[in-house]
This record gives structure tokens, C-alpha cells and sequence, in this order.
């Protein structure tokens, strides 16, 4: 893991007309580059908008973002050609196949001809699911949505890989095969930032977290170091719950 | 930028070809609208082009009077005369009351005599009394009227009675001329001697100029198909409002808009690759519409739709911009509501209500005066004008050069539009 920042958040502030508080407000962070980074927090949290923001989809109303020491404002196709976005729902089209779905996607990132298909073959087959690829998505599981979704923010090799809960409402086979597979792609050197609900798969997974709740950290580190500096909790979600409360959260 | 453009138009050709609910709402249901509607309003537009009243005649009078009506009730365009030689008076009125005519006339018998004989004991008594009395004119049985009955189906107007009648007094008017003519040749051959000759020269002594004083909007009444097939093709065009607000509603709440914000470029490619789709889907339906009008009504019997061809190109500069109108408005829907089941119910609610106001569903000229003015405010109007312009009045472009700025303006309006809306939201 390099010491240099991949992910950089200088009082980084973002605010809603419709809403009363700041969604995000004034968050400091620094990402280093190799890192598997969780960012959690319970709903509502501001994790979604930050990340929004990381991902140059939504404009901060105040501070800086800097991406592999470029600031985002300035350098948005630099900085879109270097990352990759997984979002939370299923963003494929239900009526193409999984290949027209990544011709698509691929397309869209300026991939074409037999790199692309070559890029399309490898990364089915690595999701073993080569033999289903001209099956439209519609009749796919649940899993099988999950892993398609996750190849087509990956097609262009990015540096940084920004999932936001990837394995939501899967079966434990297929959470772990994504699991898996994103360690592995870290250790080819990708920084993962990731979002989640799943306490004891962020605290396993994670180099370091970040819980955040209206807008601001309020924690920060290691999953091992946290546990260690709560004396009275025995993991991450503990924690979790003693720094958000059990108030639920619509 | 191409391949970006490209594999958007790929995607949204495979997307629509493999949604056939929307392609049947989009080719079948004006298809078959034209077809009905076509059939439906075909008698309609043909009372006001084409068909005549018909009339039915009982002419039992032997002389000029009751030969005159009958030739020219025919020689009119208003009638469609049919003379009846063995129905007494009741059986005709029975055929007009049964609605097999809309008119029944009946010319008694003896009715030229009746005439002869008034208008000689007129111009009888017209002369010095010592003048008289050396002449022979038949004025025995003179004061009793010549008869024409005249009876009416019910339903009809009174502007069309009138006609009628009009007609009818014209006629006679005619016949009473030639029989005072004929009563002083009479008279001035047994007073002088002198036989009069019939004028050579028939000069009409008022000529009446017949000329067209209508609106722009009476000024071309079209036949059922030049309306129905235009504006069927109009509202099919503008239902893409449906499918292409669901497609972009769908994009955005499974996150495809949002992975496809945050690659690389802009996302103007992937926008115009789905206009351009269906921007052209308009062009096919208004092609298999028009190719209908052609081919396929006139086997039914319909009138069929003529086109030169000098105005091809004009249809392709209309139908570009009506296209266009209804891509944006589309785009507009989709980007303002937040569900499929919204958009397709404020999406078509719409357009029928454009539909109606633009003179789709009831011709503009036959709308009330009111109507016609919050028409000029439907797009679907402003297309039906230009269509209009080109198959009626026979304009060319630069006929249909207002239309076109509307549609495009219309187009331009709400693109701004959603564009507004969206950067608003997301402010």
C-alpha cells in the first residue's frame, strides 16, 4: 500500500435546497492508494452523497476534492477515465443480455473492437458467467445482476473502484465470490472505496472505515485498531451501534 | 463521441424492438384509428365536400313551368333529383317521411296554365280598355295560383330549406319571364301585326361574381383521409412521449443515468443516440401512415391520399420538426416525473388533450370560434396546419415555415426546460 493519497476531501460540504442540514458537512478524509476503504454509516448518513461527490456525479456546494492529487472541479475527464462506479441498484438494462449490456457500457467508456470483447470475455468468464452472457438480464438472479453490474464498472481497468453496497441482497455464494475477487483486484493495486450496511463483511474486507452520520465522521481507522479503542465492544458493529445509537432510522 | 453516439442508437433500437407493447401502441393504434376514423367520418366530410341533397319530384304539370324546375333542380350542384312518374302525392311524401329523400316536390297539375293565365289577365289589364277589346287572351280560370308542394325530412336546416325555396322561386321566376314575353309577342302581333323575334343576344342582365371570402382556416376543407391520415400521424408521433419518458424514468432510477454520468465524456452522445432513435421511429410511423393513405384506403372504398411530388421534400422538413417536437417533449416527461406510471398517464392524457384542442379528433373548422383560438396553442395544430398547407393549399416550405419554427421552438422549449428542471433538482 502506497503512502500517497488516492482520495483527498478538503471540508468537503454538500447541501440540499430541500433539506434543513447539510447532507455532507465539512468531511476531511485522505484515502491512500492500495486501500480498501469503507464508508459507513446508517441511512441518511451522507454516504451516498459523498460518494456521489468522490465520483464527480454531484457537485459539492463548498470544499475540494483532490483525486490522485488532481482537484475534481478541474480535471473531471482525467479524473472519470481513472475511476469506477458500482452503484447500489442494479444499473443494467433488464432487456439486453449481459454481452449488450457490456458492449454498452464498454462504448461508453471509448472501448471498442476486439479490446473490448476480449475485456467482455475475460471478466464473464471470471464471474463464471461465460455460458450465460447472451441471456437477457431480466431472467438473471439476484447474484448474477450483482456480478454483471460489477463488470460493467471495471471494463476500463480503473485505479479507483467506488462500490456502493455491492452485495446487497445476495446469496452468501455470491457475496463471496465478489468478495473475493475485489481482494484480488486490490492487490493488483486498485483502490476500492466502498459502502455498506454488513458490519462483519466491512470489518473483514476493510483496510480502514469511516463511520459517518449527519454529514460528519465520527469515526475513523483500522477495523482492529477501532475494536481496540472500545473497550466494551467486541466488533465493528458494536461500535457501530454505541456511535449511532439504536434509534432507528428511516 | 461516434462510437458513444452509436452504441446509444444500438441500444435503444434493441431496447425499443424488443418492447412490443410500445411498438404496437405506436404503429398499431394509429393504424387502426386511421382506418376507423377514416371510415367513420367519411360520410361526414362528404356532406361537406361532395354529396348532394336528394330530391325527389312529382312533376305532373304538362307545360314549361314544371319541365323547368326539374331541369333546373338537375343542372344545380345542390341536388341530387330523382323524378318519380308513378308515385301519387301521399307515396312520395311517404318515401321523404321513410328517409329515403330529404326533399319531396310536387308540381300539380296544370301549373303552367294556372301561370299563363294570371300573368295574361295582368298584363290584360295593363292596356286601354278599346285596345283590349279587338285582342284574345286567355285569362279564363286566371286567378287561381299554380301549386307546388314541397315536403321536408324534419331534420333538415332551415338555411337548407331556404335554398330550397330559393331555388324553386327562381325557377318559376324564369318560366314567368318567358311567358310574359311570349303573352306581349301575342299581343303585339294581333294589335300591329308585327311578329317579334326572339333575341339573339340572351345577355344576363345582373351577372353576380361568385367568389370564395373565407378564413384561412375554411379555406381548405379537406376530404376524410387528407385529415385523418395527417392527424393520426401526428398523434402516433407524439405518443413517443410514452415509451421514450419510460426509457429515460427507467435509466434513472436503476442507475444507469448515474454510471453513465460518471464515465469519462459527456453524456450528450448517449442523449442524442436516444433522440436520434426516436426522432427517426416518428419518420417510419409518419411513412407507413402516408404509404396507408396511398395504398390501402382507397381498396376500402376511401378517398386516397394524393401527394406530388414536389411535396415530398416539404413533408420531410414538417415531419422533421414534428419529430423533433415530440422527442423534446418527451424528453421533458421523463425528466420532470418520477415514475413510469406518471409518465405514461400524464404522457398520454396530454397528448389526447393536445390531440383535441389541435384539431386531431374534430377538424379546426368545424370548432367553435373559442376553440380555434386555443388551438393555435397545441403543437399537434401547428403540424396539422403545416400538413395542411402542403396537401391543401398546395404551399411548399415556404407555407409551412411558421409551423416549423413553432415545432422547434416547441422542441427547444422543452429541452431547456428539462434541462432546467434537472439542474435545479440537483442544485
Amino acid at each position: 500500500m502506497s503512502q500517497q493519497p488516492a482520495i483527498a476531501t478538503v471540508d468537503l460540504t454538500k447541501r440540499y435546497a430541500q433539506l434543513e442540514k447539510p447532507a455532507v458537512d465539512g468531511l476531511n478524509l485522505q484515502i491512500l492508494q492500495g486501500e480498501i476503504f469503507g464508508l459507513l454509516g446508517p441511512n441518511g448518513a451522507g454516504k451516498t452523497t459523498t460518494v456521489s461527490m468522490l465520483c464527480t456525479h454531484l457537485e459539492p456546494t463548498k470544499g475540494l476534492i483532490y483525486i490522485n492529487g488532481k482537484e475534481v472541479s478541474e480535471n473531471r475527464l482525467f479524473i472519470r477515465n481513472r475511476i469506477g462506479f458500482v452503484p447500489q441498484d442494479i444499473a443494467l438494462y433488464e432487456e439486453l443480455t449481459a454481452k449488450e449490456n457490456l458492449h454498452f457500457f464498454g462504448n461508453m467508456f471509448g472501448l471498442k473492437g476486439k479490446t473490448l470483447q476480449n475485456k467482455i470475455d475475460y471478466w464473464l468468464n471470471a464471474f463464471n458467467l461465460g455460458d450465460k452472457s447472451k441471456k437477457k438480464i431480466k431472467t438473471y438472479s439476484g447474484g448474477m445482476k450483482r456480478r454483471i453490474n460489477l463488470i460493467a464498472g471495471l471494463l476500463h481497468n480503473p485505479e479507483i473502484l467506488f462500490l456502493d453496497e455491492p452485495t446487497v441482497g445476495i446469496d452468501v455464494q455470491s457475496k463471496n465470490v465478489i468478495i473475493e475477487f475485489l481482494k484480488e483486484l486490490n492487490k493488483q493495486g486498485t483502490t476500492i472505496v466502498y459502502t455498506s450496511h454488513h458490519m462483519d463483511e466491512a470489518e473483514n474486507f476493510c483496510s480502514r472505515i469511516a463511520i459517518i452520520d449527519y454529514g460528519k465522521i465520527i469515526a475513523k481507522g483500522a477495523p482492529v485498531s477501532l475494536i481496540a479503542q472500545h473497550d466494551d465492544c467486541n466488533n465493528l458493529e458494536d461500535i457501530f451501534l454505541k456511535l449511532t445509537g439504536r434509534t432507528l432510522r428511516d | 463521441m461516434w462510437t458513444k453516439f452509436i452504441a446509444s442508437v444500438k441500444k435503444e433500437l434493441l431496447l425499443l424492438i424488443r418492447d412490443i407493447p410500445a411498438l404496437s401502441m405506436l404503429f398499431l393504434m394509429p393504424v387502426t384509428l386511421v382506418l376507423v376514423m377514416t371510415m367513420l367520418q367519411d360520410s361526414t366530410f362528404k356532406i361537406l365536400d361532395e354529396q348532394r341533397l336528394s330530391i325527389i319530384i312529382l312533376n305532373n304539370d304538362t307545360g314549361s313551368f314544371g319541365k323547368n324546375i326539374v331541369k333546373g333542380l338537375q343542372a344545380s350542384k345542390l341536388f341530387k333529383v330523382t323524378t318519380d312518374h308513378n308515385s301519387s302525392v301521399d307515396g312520395l311524401k311517404s318515401k321523404v317521411a321513410k328517409g329515403k329523400f330529404t326533399i319531396g316536390i310536387v308540381v300539380n297539375k296544370g301549373a303552367t296554365q294556372s301561370i299563363t293565365k294570371n300573368l295574361n289577365r295582368e298584363i290584360y289589364h295593363q292596356f286601354p280598355e278599346e285596345i283590349t277589346r279587338s285582342v284574345a287572351l286567355d285569362t279564363v280560370g286566371a286567378g287561381v295560383s299554380a301549386k307546388v308542394d314541397v315536403f321536408f325530412d324534419p331534420v333538415i336546416k332551415y338555411s337548407v330549406k331556404q335554398s330550397v325555396l330559393s331555388a324553386l322561386r327562381e325557377f318559376s321566376a324564369g318560366v314567368e319571364s318567358e311567358i310574359i314575353y311570349s303573352t306581349y309577342a301575342s299581343l303585339f302581333k294581333q294589335l300591329l301585326g308585327v311578329e317579334m323575334k326572339k333575341s339573339a343576344h340572351q345577355v344576363q342582365l345582373v351577372e353576380i361574381h361568385e367568389q370564395k371570402a373565407v378564413t384561412e382556416v375554411t379555406s381548405a376543407i379537406p376530404n376524410s383521409t387528407q385529415h385523418n391520415v395527417p392527424a393520426y400521424t401526428l398523434f402516433a408521433i407524439f405518443f413517443i412521449v410514452i415509451p421514450l419518458a419510460g426509457n429515460i424514468i427507467k435509466e434513472r432510477t436503476s442507475g444507469v443515468s448515474l454510471r453513465l454520468k460518471t464515465m469519462p465524456g459527456s453524456v450528450v452522445p448517449s442523449l442524442l443516440g436516444k433522440t436520434a432513435v426516436y426522432f427517426f421511429l416518428g419518420f417510419i410511423q409518419a411513412t407507413v401512415m402516408f404509404l396507408m393513405g396511398i395504398f390501402i384506403l382507397p381498396l376500402l372504398g376511401l378517398p386516397q391520399l394524393n401527394i406530388q411530388s414536389n411535396q415530398w421534400t416539404a413533408l420531410l422538413i414538417l415531419t422533421f420538426a414534428i419529430s423533433m417536437a415530440a422527442t423534446g417533449y418527451g424528453i421533458l416527461i421523463g425528466t420532470i416525473f418520477t415514475s413510469q406510471t406518471q409518465a405514461s398517464i400524464f404522457g398520454s392524457i396530454s397528448v389526447v388533450i393536445l390531440a383535441a384542442l389541435g384539431g386531431i379528433w374534430v377538424p379546426i373548422f368545424m370548432m367553435s370560434d373559442l376553440m380555434q383560438t386555443l388551438s393555435r396553442f397545441s403543437p399537434l395544430n401547428w403540424g396539422l396546419h403545416g400538413y395542411y398547407n402542403i396537401l391543401l393549399r398546395h404551399w411548399g416550405i415556404a407555407g409551412i415555415t411558421t409551423d416549423v419554427l413553432l415545432l422547434l421552438g416547441f422542441f427547444m422549449a422543452s429541452v431547456s426546460g428539462a434541462w432546467f428542471y434537472q439542474k435545479r433538482k440537483k442544485g
